[in-house]
């Protein structure tokens, strides 16, 4: 049997309270922090696991942000082929105001300047701008769409490379969030542009006959029809996008709490048994390290 | 047999027990004293002068008591046991003491580590390529890739600073060794001396074993015992300490972490055979020596930061791969986004390149000014399963397993030794109420010898006074 003496008892009362005392305080340190993993060794997969969803996050947040931005690039280019779309409209009302019965000069003067001025806007709607960027003009720097005006007919130039602005809406998914200039009001002389010119003239010009200038308008205005179709489809996927991202961040912050945060429930439990290990510990100390023979010699 | 005989025998026995009472005081004076060993005078009686002769008058009754040595009760067992599982102890403590400071040092998982700062740049990246005409995510840009840079330069110092640490504790615990070596010896010598001429030397055999256990601690040092009494002390299979003489232990390789790093160890050896390594096979510096190891004999922090210069390799390679394909606004090819300072680790020597957010190329060539496709590519590589994020997980992951084993074997190896510990208090340490028992037994028997004292006084008194008078 091994020999009791009051050092041994000593020793192991020490070792068990400092055990007892070590056991509180991780609780303790986990209760206020929050956190079930504060160095790498507490649980190395965990932490594994907590890089790896936090990178994701974040991955998530920054996609977030491009489906944010995609969707007022969309929602500029929407407006703008709206826009063009009732210019085009008016300018289609006016030639055939302009064909359908007979007008005096000054008439057709009138006309043919409030077509030209259509064109004017239609160009401005073309230079559309998102925060300093040209929607019609892809990559390119400049504006898209400029007008020589030293030549008559004025010669109209895109400037545009066939690049698109696309934004990364999912880790795999980019979505193209500007418009093709050239698809939506052609270049140079077949541009829509040119059309209007070609329509203003021909009002001057005195001809009745509107069929070939109508004709021009409505090929345009297809052409910018299908652009809308096109720009709708792309802004729905935005849109759809955006409500993924919502769920998948939400996922993530589960499944990071999920492996960080600790159960505070069950923590508090633990504190409080460990806090009675501790009390009864020391109620043992305190009675086994008192007494001595002494106390009961004379 | 005299008649007086009885006196001395009363004598030896006061003698005996007052001695017995000195040896108790003295346990009760040291039950707290660290090291000390308790003692027992060992009392045997004293046979009667039995000569083997036909008229012999000898009644064969002892005469008396005395103190034939007081011993000292300890177990050279449980002390080897003690210091064995001391070495190993201080070795797993050591190491694990290490690893735990590393792993702080890294700062993960808090969020604010050098995964947070990854992720930070490549979104840098990704808002580049949304708005490649906007200077001030540039900007951002490059201070993120900076502070990149920044984290794995302080990364790489903590693990410097924690290597030199290490190094001058190592030397610090070295001359500590040769210290305690020397004063061993010199007990050694004063002990040998003493017992030589008749005395006990106990406090000094305990201060002697103080020593041992701390030597065993430090250089895991095993102990012989000579014949005179004397302790050998030996590290390595080689003495240490032989007799009243003591070697001097020295620490010699690599003296700076860049040595370190280039494949050098550092060593003990002995102070008189420097080109001698003291194969140490235990105890805390030891443990030291394989934390200071270079990267291929598994030195921790000289592997980290083979691991910190690996991930700002790989950083700078895989972005400068994709950086040197693209186009600055102006037209420009991008070149290298990060450079590594020639003659400097890849980590500690990892900047930007780039001093202007214009010099950063975003876009292919031919693709328009405001193209952002390059940056997007390279924000992508946060998510590659071979990028720097990848690597560092992986790293940050088998730092905390290593770090977890070796706390662990650290605990266990510190159970056995408070074991040990135990075991050998149980045996060695004083207790109060033994010694009390004691006490009161000597004082008993203090009292019963001069109870006999009396007695034969009496007795003495009756022949020498009383007889002798008849008819007076």
């Amino acid at each position: 049997m091994t020999r009791i003496t009051h050092a041994t008892v000593q020793r192991s009362t020490l070792a068990n309270l400092q055990a007892n005392l070590h056991a509180a305080a991780r609780l303790q340190a986990q209760m206020s922090s929050g956190t079930k993993i504060s160095v790498p060794s507490d649980d190395p997969s965990g932490a594994h696991d907590l890089l790896r969803l936090r990178a994701e996050q974040r991955t998530t947040a920054q996609h977030q942000r491009n489906v944010a931005d995609g969707d007022a690039w969309l929602a500029t280019v929407d407006t703008a082929l709206t826009q063009s779309l009732s210019i085009m409209r008016g300018a289609r009302d006016l030639a055939v105001r302009a064909g359908s019965g007979a007008l005096g000069p000054d008439a057709r003067e009138a006309l043919a300047a409030e077509v030209e001025a259509r064109r004017d806007s239609l160009l401005q709607q073309a230079n559309t701008t998102y925060s300093g960027r040209q929607v019609f003009a892809g990559t390119t720097a400049g504006p898209a769409f400029t007008a020589d005006t030293s030549t008559t007919p004025p010669g109209y130039t895109w400037h545009g490379t066939g690049a698109a602005v696309t934004r990364q809406v999912g880790s795999e998914s980019t979505v193209r969030v500007d418009a093709d200039g050239s698809a939506v009001f052609g270049t140079g002389p077949t541009s829509a542009f040119a059309a209007l010119d070609a329509l203003a003239a021909a009002i001057r010009s005195g001809d009745s006959d509107m069929s070939a200038g109508i004709a021009a308008i409505d090929g345009h205005v297809s052409a910018m029809l299908e652009q809308v179709a096109s720009v709708g489809a792309r802004h729905h996927q935005v849109l759809e996008a955006k409500d993924v991202l919502a769920t998948r961040s939400l996922t993530l912050t589960q499944q990071v709490s999920g492996v960080e945060d600790v159960d505070l429930a069950e923590v508090i439990l633990q504190v409080q048994s460990q806090e009675v290990a501790y009390r009864g510990a020391l109620g043992a100390a305190a009675k086994v390290l008192q007494p001595s023979l002494m106390d009961f010699l004379r | 047999m005299s008649t007086f005989s009885g006196v001395s025998t009363a004598l030896s026995s006061l003698i005996a027990q007052r001695q017995s009472l000195d040896v108790a005081a003295q346990n009760v004076a040291n039950a707290n004293t660290v090291g000390y060993t308790r003692q027992r005078a060992t009392l045997v009686p004293v046979a009667g002068q039995s000569v083997p002769a036909m008229f012999a008058t000898s009644p064969g009754v002892g005469q008396g008591t005395r103190t034939a040595s007081v011993d000292r009760l300890g177990d050279v067992f449980l002390d080897a046991k003690v210091r064995s599982a001391g070495s190993s102890a201080a070795y797993l403590a050591a190491r694990a003491d290490a690893h735990a400071t590393l792993e702080k040092s890294i700062g993960e998982p808090a969020g604010t580590g050098l995964a947070g700062q990854l992720s930070d740049f490549w979104s840098g990246w990704a808002d580049v390529a949304n708005g490649s005409d906007q200077g001030a995510a540039r900007a951002v840009l490059l201070e993120r890739g900076t502070a990149v840079a920044t984290r794995l330069a302080t990364l790489y110092s903590d693990a410097r600073t924690q290597w030199q640490q290490a190094r001058s504790t190592t030397s610090a615990l070295v001359d500590r060794v040769n210290t305690a070596a020397e004063s061993l010896a010199g007990l050694n010598e004063q002990i040998l001396a003493i017992e030589n001429s008749g005395g006990t030397a106990h406090e000094l055999a305990d201060q002697r074993d103080l020593l041992v256990t701390e030597l065993a601690g430090l250089v895991g040092a095993t102990t012989r015992v000579r014949q005179n009494g004397q302790v050998d002390v030996l590290v390595g299979g080689n003495a240490l300490v032989t007799g009243k003489d003591a070697s001097r232990l020295a620490v010699a390789g690599a003296g700076s972490f860049a040595q370190a790093t280039g494949g050098q160890a550092v060593t003990v050896v002995w102070a008189d055979r420097p080109d001698q390594p003291a194969g140490l096979e235990g105890g805390r510096v030891a443990g030291l020596l394989s934390v200071l190891a270079p990267p291929d004999r598994g030195g921790l922090l000289t592997e980290a930061a083979a691991g910190y210069d690996a991930l700002a390799t790989q950083v700078a390679d895989q972005v400068n791969a994709l950086h040197r394909g693209a186009v600055t606004p102006g037209g420009a090819p991008g070149g290298d986004f990060f450079t590594v300072t020639a003659g400097q680790p890849p980590a500690l020597g990892l900047t930007v390149a780039l001093t202007s957010g214009a010099q950063i190329g975003a876009g292919t060539a031919g693709a328009g000014a405001y193209d952002g496709s390059v940056a997007t590519r390279i924000a992508a590589l946060g998510a590659s399963a071979d990028g720097p994020d990848a690597r560092w997980r992986s790293a940050v992951a088998d730092l905390g397993v290593r770090t977890a084993g070796a706390v662990s074997r650290a605990t266990v190896a510190g159970t056995a030794l408070a074991a040990a510990e135990q075991q050998q208090l149980a045996g060695a340490s004083v207790d109060l109420d033994e010694e009390t028992v004691s006490m009161l037994a000597f004082q008993r028997a203090y009292e019963g010898a001069a109870r006999v004292l009396t007695a034969i006084d009496e007795m003495l008194d009756t022949l020498i006074n009383r007889t002798g008078i008849v008819g007076r």
